[in-house]
């Protein structure tokens, strides 16, 4: 408390002569430039956004400067230390570990970002329901809800992808990952509904006999956007993570598609003879959570009016 | 209280009830323990197959309701949570396991807090400095990081220390290879063997009680009675442990009561990368294997564990709230 009257005195007095000299028009900032000015203002943010914008070129254009593709494989290079024609050595069946990793990389994003966007739309949509038809609705809502979580989801979805992914590949993963991805996050949105449903303009809808759908998507999940945005960016850690193990266990993507996850698998049957196959997904992985993370938590704080990140009076 | 518990274990249980109900339907859609026999070669003749599947109750040609009565009725009157479709039994595989992961998870689950709470009230009480931010974004790193990759990183280092050391120090799989009598051995091959799993597991499980802990605590720093007790005279430090710290750790207890479930269930990927044979790899094990009774069997016991950590959450957050027992 002390400290920051102690610093909001001190800034005042340098703060006064400025802005009496430059008289400057108020400019009109919009809502999306005001959030984007309060979210790059944060460093960690920036750095998110670079990292995730590199790897995102990477994983678009890497594969165009490559030498080799990621299915086809160098037979006279198997398991091959990190070289000039393989930058990043082979795997034991002498498929090129960048064009692996490329590949990989980019499904990994892919199943990340879909599946993140697919489960906050149903979850987003489920939990407003549910709150604003109030009643019998939500309880029978809430208990399927609980129904769902006694069970731990990953096991539910490790049963789904890997019965059914034989042939359709990937596609059912993201499936798999919706499936039971959205049910906690429908817990939380409902938890913030129940306050929106008894503002006073939800009523008025209701009065003026507009649906209760229209409502739904119209007053009620558009109040909750920064929620539901937060989530999704954070959302993408959480199934890039689903992947990873699934694909890691041999239950989620299968050869001749690679995942990072797979790569992962394939680096572990070799840790002690070839560890760089290892290295290039981690690093990778790591760079790819550690980035959105960054982004989701500096959006926390672009759209929370009471963070630090609104900046320092006249800024 | 006792009306409390009552009704809701009774919920628990119904809602238990269903949800397995739920997760045998969808093994057995899901599931083709028939693949199993036919993708075999030399192909086992078609009585074999039928006689095989009909015996562990699989058989695709029965109807599922009937698979599904056979099921209910087994393991209500004989506890009996049927067979593999190599026909073993799924109840002798079962126990065994459960012991293993609990060998394996108790102790970093019980690290984990300790060490999570403990660093969570140390960063609160020193918000925005830099010991603060640097367990923030380490505690960040290991939010996000996929536990296969950590766990293998963990494998890679203690490698190159066995191979810098010239002898092995930190065995990478298995619980425990020594077979001789002294117990001191014995316990010091343990050690050697559980020592990489818990800290991979320690490190991913802290990160959550360190980033709500601090924040409880962080909430109550900033509360009235905290400036009135500092008011009072008390010390910053009396201040915070007899009020502040008190409150805050209400919430974190109740994430507590809800992780001793986690304990039973294990681990999967950590399971899988340390070649330790617990629940968690069982159940790879059998969903590779098409088999439906096993990991309906897994999921029952998971669920079991679920609800009894929100019981136990229930019972002790009604305990320190007495408003709770009222709605």
């Amino acid at each position: 408390m002390s400290e920051a009257s102690v610093s909001a005195n001190a800034s005042a007095p340098k703060a006064a002569p400025e802005s009496k000299e430059g008289k400057k028009e108020v400019k009109h900032l919009s809502y999306g430039a005001l959030i984007a000015r309060r979210f790059f203002r944060q460093p960690s943010a920036v750095v998110g956004v670079v990292l995730l914008a590199i790897l995102v070129l990477f994983a678009l254009f890497g594969s165009s400067i490559a030498q080799w593709g990621y299915d086809e494989p160098d037979f006279l290079s198997l398991s091959g230390a990190p070289s000039s024609s393989h930058w990043l050595g082979t795997d034991p069946g002498g498929s090129d570990l960048y064009a692996l990793v490329v590949h990989g990389l980019g499904k990994s994003l892919l199943i990340g970002v879909i599946t993140s966007v697919a489960t906050m739309a149903i979850a987003a949509i489920y939990g407003t329901a549910i709150a604003f038809f109030g009643g019998w609705v939500e309880r029978i809502g809430m208990w399927i809800l609980d129904c769902l979580l006694v069970v731990p989801s990953f096991l539910l979805i490790a049963m789904l992808v890997r019965a059914a992914n034989a042939t359709a590949g990937w596609i059912w993963l993201v499936i798999g990952l919706t499936a039971f991805g959205w049910v906690g996050y429908a817990r939380i949105i409902r938890t913030m509904t129940l306050s929106l449903r008894e503002r006073d303009y939800v009523k008025a809808a209701h009065f003026m006999g507009v649906g209760s759908f229209k409502i739904i998507l119209r007053h009620l999940v558009p109040n909750l956007a920064s929620l539901i945005i937060i989530n999704t960016v954070l959302g993408v850690v959480g199934a890039v993570n689903s992947e990873t193990a699934l694909s890691f266990l041999g239950v989620g993507i299968k050869p001749p598609d690679t995942s990072l996850g797979s790569i992962l698998q394939t680096g572990q049957s070799t840790i002690q003879t070839a560890p760089w196959i290892l290295l290039a997904p981690s690093v990778v992985l790591i760079l790819l959570c550690f980035s959105m993370q960054l982004i989701g938590d500096g959006l926390r704080d672009a759209l929370d009016p009471n963070s630090a990140a609104g900046g320092k009076v006249g800024a | 209280m006792l009306k409390f518990i009552a009704k809701r274990l009774a919920n628990y249980v119904v809602m238990l009830f269903v949800a397995v109900s739920f997760t045998y339907f969808m093994a057995s859609a899901f599931m083709h323990p028939r693949s199993v026999y036919e993708s075999r070669t030399p192909r086992p003749p078609q009585d074999s197959i039928e006689r095989t599947l009909d015996l562990a109750n699989l058989n695709d040609r029965t109807p599922v309701l009937e698979r599904y009565w056979n099921w209910l009725t087994a393991i209500v009157t004989r506890w009996d949570w049927g067979k593999s479709p190599t026909l073993e039994s799924v109840n002798s595989a079962i126990a065994p396991r459960v012991l293993a992961s609990t060998e394996l998870v108790t102790l970093s689950t019980v690290l984990s807090i300790v060490l999570g709470v403990a660093l969570g009230i140390y960063t609160a009480q020193r918000q925005y400095k830099w010991q603060d931010r640097m367990f923030m974004v380490t505690g960040t790193l290991f939010m996000v990081i996929p536990s296969a990759v950590l766990a293998l990183l963990i494998v890679l280092m203690a490698i190159a220390v066995n191979d810098t050391v010239g002898f092995r120090m930190f065995y990478v799989t298995g619980l425990s290879s020594y077979t001789g009598d002294d117990i001191g051995l014995r316990l010091l091959d343990f050690l050697q063997h559980i020592i990489l799993p818990t800290i991979s597991l320690t490190l991913l499980g802290m990160v959550g009680y360190h980033l709500t802990q601090r924040t409880y605590l962080l909430d109550e720093l900033h509360a009235d009675y905290v400036r009135t007790a500092r008011m009072k005279g008390l010390t910053r430090r009396q201040a915070v442990r007899r009020h502040a710290l008190r409150a805050s750790l209400i919430p974190t207890g109740v994430n507590v009561a809800f992780s001793i479930a986690s304990v039973f269930t294990g681990a999967v990927i950590t399971e899988s990368i340390f070649a330790i044979n617990g629940l968690g790899r069982y159940f790879i094990t059998a969903i590779n294997q098409s088999d439906i009774n096993a990991s309906v069997a897994i999921a029952a016991f998971g669920g079991v564990c679920t609800l009894t950590g929100a019981l136990l959450a229930d019972i002790f957050s009604a305990w320190l709230d007495p408003r709770i027992k009222m709605s």
